[in-house]
């Protein structure tokens, strides 16, 4: 049996004097589609940065198919930062999408996803961008390949952030609240992208609010509040069954904030 | 106003005007450089240098042009740097506009948005690509505004560079209302000289400013 694609053990991330993490387990398989839900300030985006290192952690440990993200591991129980040169080579495997999108604003989209491909995986200018229109195409914006961001509505423009993400041709996919800064009706079309990966066997963490997404595309739920997993299982049980008072609470809250 | 006098000192007027856009051209180009030298400076994690170079910055900033440049060209010699009163012109525009302009380029790497970093590094892009294709064009592009701004505001800093004797606009338009007891005549020519510098530049500029911007504008779209 091999590693699981992603491998969180204890894992604990303070800022100053506050815990924001406190052991937090969590393994994602091959192929898995898990969806981190939870009240505001509950560390599920601290959770999600963790795990490609933009965020560092304290204790604990993140594994990528088994590697151990941002330090190296010693015979001796110390352990020192990673080469950033080893850093970068992880990252290239491990796709994020923004809740802000995060385009580069003077690069038009199709620079936006031929960029990496240039610098990152050395690819020539030609097919770079070859790569990049398919890419595009693949998110519905083939016509959009040479509009600049700010002439792209939000839903757009995280799509082409998943077109980015998606052309380095990652092992997994990072998805921090990709819906929370869009109008209610953009909104579909990014979780449609999203849903597509989802069927071609991607493995995917994502933060979200979209609690219809949760139910209906993600393998699991897990349930972040005050820095610990309070529930991790199949999405009936977590938001109908929940045997945690807290779990239940929030939900009922998210329920009665949508009923009209 | 007297046609004749203005047509006899026409030819100083103009080379005095060439000596005007010449030490400003100069002086700005190099205080362009060095400020955004200092400002790359800056970035570097050693606090010392920092400190040092705030220091500058606060010195420069927190006296006036003028003496700045008799310090330079009067006091210069004492420690081996003698300059002809042009380069010394030159000089000082350079060092004086280096500490406005490190400001301006620190504000626009500053303006640059941490989550478009993020994104470079996400994708495991390396520092040196993420500087010279996220942050710095980014930089670039925030800082032109105050750019102009500054290049404009160090236009009218030229008329100071009279009192060292360098022979630019101000220097000859008094020359001028000394020589012929015309002051009116002298300081209109000079406003009009003045103005169409000034003019010309920010009309420059616009065009500089619409053009790295266009893409970048907000069109009435769906958020």
């Amino acid at each position: 049996m091999s590693a699981p694609m992603i491998e969180i053990r204890g894992l604990t991330k303070r800022f100053g004097a506050h815990e924001v993490l406190r052991g937090v387990d969590l393994t994602i398989a091959a192929s898995e589609v898990v969806c981190l839900i939870g009240p505001s300030g509950s560390g599920k985006s601290t959770l999600l940065r963790c795990v490609n290192f933009l965020e560092s952690y304290d204790r604990g440990e993140v594994r990528i198919a088994g590697r151990l993200i941002g330090y190296e591991e010693g015979p001796d129980e110390i352990r020192r930062p990673m080469a950033p040169r080893a850093l970068r080579e992880m990252r290239r495997e491990i796709g994020m999408v923004f809740q802000h999108f995060n385009l580069w604003p003077h690069m038009s989209a199709l620079n936006n996803v031929a960029e990496p491909l240039k610098r990152v995986r050395g690819l020539a200018h030609a097919e770079a961008n070859e790569r990049a229109a398919a890419m595009l195409a693949r998110v519905g914006l083939a016509d959009k390949a040479h509009a600049y961001p700010a002439r792209l509505s939000g839903g757009q423009q995280q799509r082409v952030a998943i077109a980015r993400a998606l052309a380095m041709q990652p092992r997994l996919m990072l998805f921090d609240e990709p819906t929370s800064a869009l109008d209610p009706e953009l909104v579909g079309e990014v979780l449609e992208v999203m849903k597509s990966l989802a069927s071609e066997g991607m493995t995917m963490l994502v933060v979200t609010h979209e609690m219809g997404f949760a139910a209906h595309v993600a393998d699991r739920i897990a349930f972040i509040d005050d820095g610990r997993i309070l529930d991790d299982g199949l999405p009936r049980r977590v938001l109908h069954e929940s045997g945690e008072p807290r779990v239940q609470q929030f939900l009922q809250t998210y329920h009665d904030r949508n009923a009209f | 106003m007297n046609p004749d006098v203005l047509l006899r000192y026409a030819p100083a007027l103009i080379s005095g005007f060439g000596v005007t856009v010449l030490c400003w051209g100069v002086g700005g180009a190099l205080g362009l450089i060095l400020g955004f030298v200092i400002a790359l400076l800056y970035r570097l994690p050693f606090a010392p240098l920092r400190y040092l170079l705030r220091a500058v910055i606060e010195a420069v900033r927190g006296t006036p042009f003028l003496v700045q440049l008799f310090l330079l060209y009067a006091g210069g010699p004492y420690i081996g740097l003698k300059l002809s009163a042009t380069a010394a012109g030159m000089v000082g525009l350079g060092l004086y506009s280096s500490a406005y302009f490190a400001e301006i380029f620190r504000g626009g790497f500053a303006a640059v948005p941490v989550g478009q970093i993020e994104a470079a590094m996400s994708v495991g892009m390396s520092p040196r690509d993420t500087m010279l294709r996220v942050t710095l064009p980014a930089a670039l592009i925030a800082a032109v505004p105050p750019i102009v701004n500054m290049l404009i505001v160090l236009s009218k800093e030229t008329v100071v560079l009279s009192i060292i004797t360098v022979p630019e606009l101000m220097y000859q338009m008094q020359t001028m209302a000394a020589e012929t007891f015309t002051a009116f005549d002298a300081i209109f020519a000079m406003a009009v000289f003045y103005w169409l510098l000034i003019e010309a530049t920010s009309r420059l500029g616009r065009r500089v400013e619409a053009r790295v911007t266009a893409f970048m504008a907000q069109e009435a779209s769906p958020a």
